[in-house]
């Protein structure tokens, strides 16, 4: 019997690859969704409402026991990270696609503002995003249900913040703040990133595959980690080879599209193993520049005591975990470097009080000094953006091999000036809203931290410079195409999740165009 | 939270039926929050697996001069050597320090005051701790009884905070529940 051959066949079906999947579903694509983890079951499968004291050790496993792992690298579960983020999404403004123009550093993104603006919506309409409408230019307003309200301790921090011209707004997520469909409200338990179980959160395997597969157009391979994307001797990609997660079993699938979702290391990964007689350095990399450009968001943080709460009664705000948002304001103001920071806020929850170990002293006096502290706890996450340098990328090590015999990707990398110069002021400017809003202050991280990896395969409309064109599509090879955060020429400070969605639903749409045109 | 777990039942019934271009069949809304199982009750007597007898003595006298029954029970009331002593028996550099940390304190206590460290009154155990505690708390720990000192107040600190007592019956904590609105503050400022 003659293999079927698909349309597009997408490896991952995190957000990237779960929009991209069910936008080309429903434009009437033959898809196949191929993804190294299980199915999660995100009604069962998570310890969402677990409590330390439930497990001897005090540590709450990701997975009810007997579920099929989640393991962290490499094969994830169908969902892939949106089953356990934080669900914060921004759209990026003009200012963050265009920063090379503004401000002379880093890189410009090919495309601008208006030419994602209808995607946002698209994804708004679809996933249902709350939030207020600020009416601020860098930071576009959106199709959103209303927002949730701050937190009393937002509000201080709110008030503490004015004093220093600086604007708190309420945070937007794509979690429901009214029902929609199927989905009830966010009932706020604070669980967010243990795995929703009411979906109320936004993840790619329930609000976006579940419903694709309806369509009939739509297949998921779960349990399939793709080991290389197979490339024709004429230059196409013909479709993918892949081992079982259990059994180790290879399989392989063909399309005439082949697009990789991956998230971003492991997309780079991917293209560096795939390598052949005419891509000896990895597919899609004649420019030298895969793995290159690498700039993961960097992070610092402050713990702090609100002193206005000190000694109040605990309250149940943990909430869906942060309401509020300090959005960049350094760059309106005087600076010596490059783009900026936005800072997130008081995400902890309140079934983690590790903070206790370094309260002074024992006894009575310190089990008092931390109940009182309690309520008042705060903590403080500024997000600022990286530059690429030359010494940051994501490469393959050969030497260290996963349980599939692949090679494991290595992130590099290496904190510029600019870099240092924005962890110190957004260090500083922590630190001096919450003195503002009279916070004790704990302690303060000295070094950065990284999260939300990006970059890896560059946007760009040079071939020398850069791996995927403005719609995604790599310079190398006319199908193939990467979706994901890997294709960020400049991160912004914002999160990044949304406009990887939004970029998805946009390359569905020329995908398919292209399919009707018999391109490919 | 019962109208609460109903009116999401029929939010969802109802939400079910509308046009979404990417409705789902299922429920979501289904939703009730059981309690958590309630603490598993100790066979006494316990059996620790790494601390011989007097160890174990001691180091429950020490988590429970770090965090003393007050109104609330202290670190032994919340099981926190039974913990401590789980963590310890996994990590070799743990029982290392451990034993030889508990040593130093017996012998430290009958140099100076004649009697083993859990036979020494409330005042003297506390005099003998703490200098170790103000060498952790100044970030100067250097001797080996002070790096001890620090990691038994770490683990105490651990242990108790994620029982159910320290952070239901001490702190108060009233999260993971249902809650029909996220609600205005309610302290008094």
């Amino acid at each position: 019997m003659p293999q079927k051959i698909y349309d597009v066949l997408v490896a991952g079906s995190g957000p990237s690859g779960g929009t991209l999947a069910a936008h080309l579903a429903h434009l009437g694509v033959d898809v196949a969704v191929v993804e190294g983890g299980p199915v999660v079951d995100t009604r069962t499968a998570f310890n969402t409402h677990a409590m330390p004291f439930d497990f001897p050790n005090r540590h709450i496993p990701t997975m009810k026991p007997g579920v099929p792992g989640f393991d962290s690298e490499r094969s994830r579960g169908v969902g892939g990270k949106s089953l356990t983020w934080n669900a914060v999404a921004w759209r990026y403004s003009h200012r963050d696609f265009k920063g090379r123009s503004i401000d002379g550093a880093g890189e410009d993104w090919p495309i601008d503002y208006p030419d994602l603006a209808p995607y946002y919506d698209q994804v708004e309409r679809e996933v249902g995003v709350c939030g207020n409408r600020d009416g601020l230019p860098d930071l576009p307003d959106g199709i959103f249900l209303p927002p949730v309200p701050m937190k009393c301790s937002d509000k201080i921090v709110q008030r503490g913040a004015a004093k220093l011209g600086i604007n708190v707004i309420h945070v937007r997520k794509s979690t429901l703040s009214v029902a929609r469909g199927a989905r009830p409200a966010c009932h706020f338990c604070g669980n967010c990133m243990a795995g929703c179980d009411v979906v109320a959160k936004y993840n790619s395997a329930d609000v976006h595959l579940k419903p694709a597969l309806k369509t009939g157009k739509l297949e998921v391979f779960p349990n399939s980690v793709v080991r290389e994307v197979i490339v024709s001797e004429e230059n196409r990609a013909t479709g993918a080879r892949f081992l079982h997660r259990e059994t180790l079993a290879e399989g392989e699938l063909r399309a005439r599209c082949v697009v990789v979702s991956c998230a971003c290391v492991q997309s780079v990964a991917l293209l560096l193993m795939s390598k052949s007689s005419r891509y000896p350095s990895g597919l899609a990399n004649s420019s030298g520049e895969l793995g290159r450009n690498f700039i993961p968001h960097f992070t610092g943080g402050v713990q702090c005591f609100l002193t206005e709460l000190i000694g109040k009664p605990a309250a149940n705000d943990e909430g869906f975990l942060d309401h509020a948002y300090v959005p960049s304001f350094m760059h309106q103001r005087k600076r010596d470097y490059a783009r900026s920071f936005g800072i997130q806020f008081n995400y902890q929850n309140r079934r983690s009080v590790g903070w206790a170990r370094a309260m002074p002293g024992f006894g009575k006096a310190y089990k008092q000094s931390i109940k009182e502290r309690y309520p008042a706890f705060l903590t403080f996450s500024p997000y600022g953006e990286m530059l690429p340098n030359k010494q940051s990328y994501i490469d393959l090590d050969y030497g260290k091999r996963d349980r599939f015999g692949l090679p494991l990707a290595r992130r590099q990398y290496v904190w510029g000036e600019n870099d240092r110069k924005i962890f110190h002021d957004m260090t500083r400017w922590s630190v001096e809203i919450l003195r503002s809003a009279g916070a004790e202050i704990q302690s303060v991280s000295a070094e950065p931290s990284t999260n939300h990896e990006l970059g890896g395969c560059r946007m760009g409309t040079d071939p020398r410079t850069s791996v995927v064109n403005a719609g995604c599509r790599t310079h190398d090879v006319p199908n193939l195409y990467v979706v994901d955060g890997s294709v960020f020429p400049s991160a912004s400070e914002k999160n990044p999740t949304h406009t990887m969605m939004a970029l998805a639903a946009r390359a569905a749409d020329h995908i398919a165009d292209r399919l009707r045109k018999g391109e490919m | 939270m019962e109208s609460r777990r109903e009116s999401l039942k029929i939010i969802g019934a109802i939400g079910a039926t509308c046009a979404f271009p990417f409705a789902a069949d299922e429920l979501y809304g289904q939703h009730a929050h059981p309690p958590s199982r309630p603490p598993a009750v100790p066979e006494e007597p316990f059996q620790p697996m790494f601390f011989k007898k007097a160890e174990y003595q001691a180091l429950s006298r020490l988590a429970d001069l770090i965090i003393p029954p007050t109104g609330t029970p202290g670190a032994v009331g919340a099981g926190v050597p039974r913990y401590i002593d789980q963590v310890v028996s996994a990590n070799a550099e743990h029982r290392t320090r451990f034993r030889a940390g508990l040593r130093w304190l017996d012998r430290e206590s009958k140099k100076r005051f004649g009697k083993r460290f859990v036979r020494l009154t409330e005042e003297r155990q506390t005099e003998l701790l703490a200098p170790l505690s103000q060498a952790v708390d100044a970030r100067r720990a250097r001797t080996a009884p002070e790096h001890f000192f620090r990691v038994v107040k770490n683990m105490t600190a651990d242990g108790y905070y994620t029982s159910r007592t320290g952070l239901v019956e001490e702190l108060g904590y009233a999260g993971n529940t249902v809650l029909a609105q996220f609600p205005e503050c309610l302290h008094e400022h």
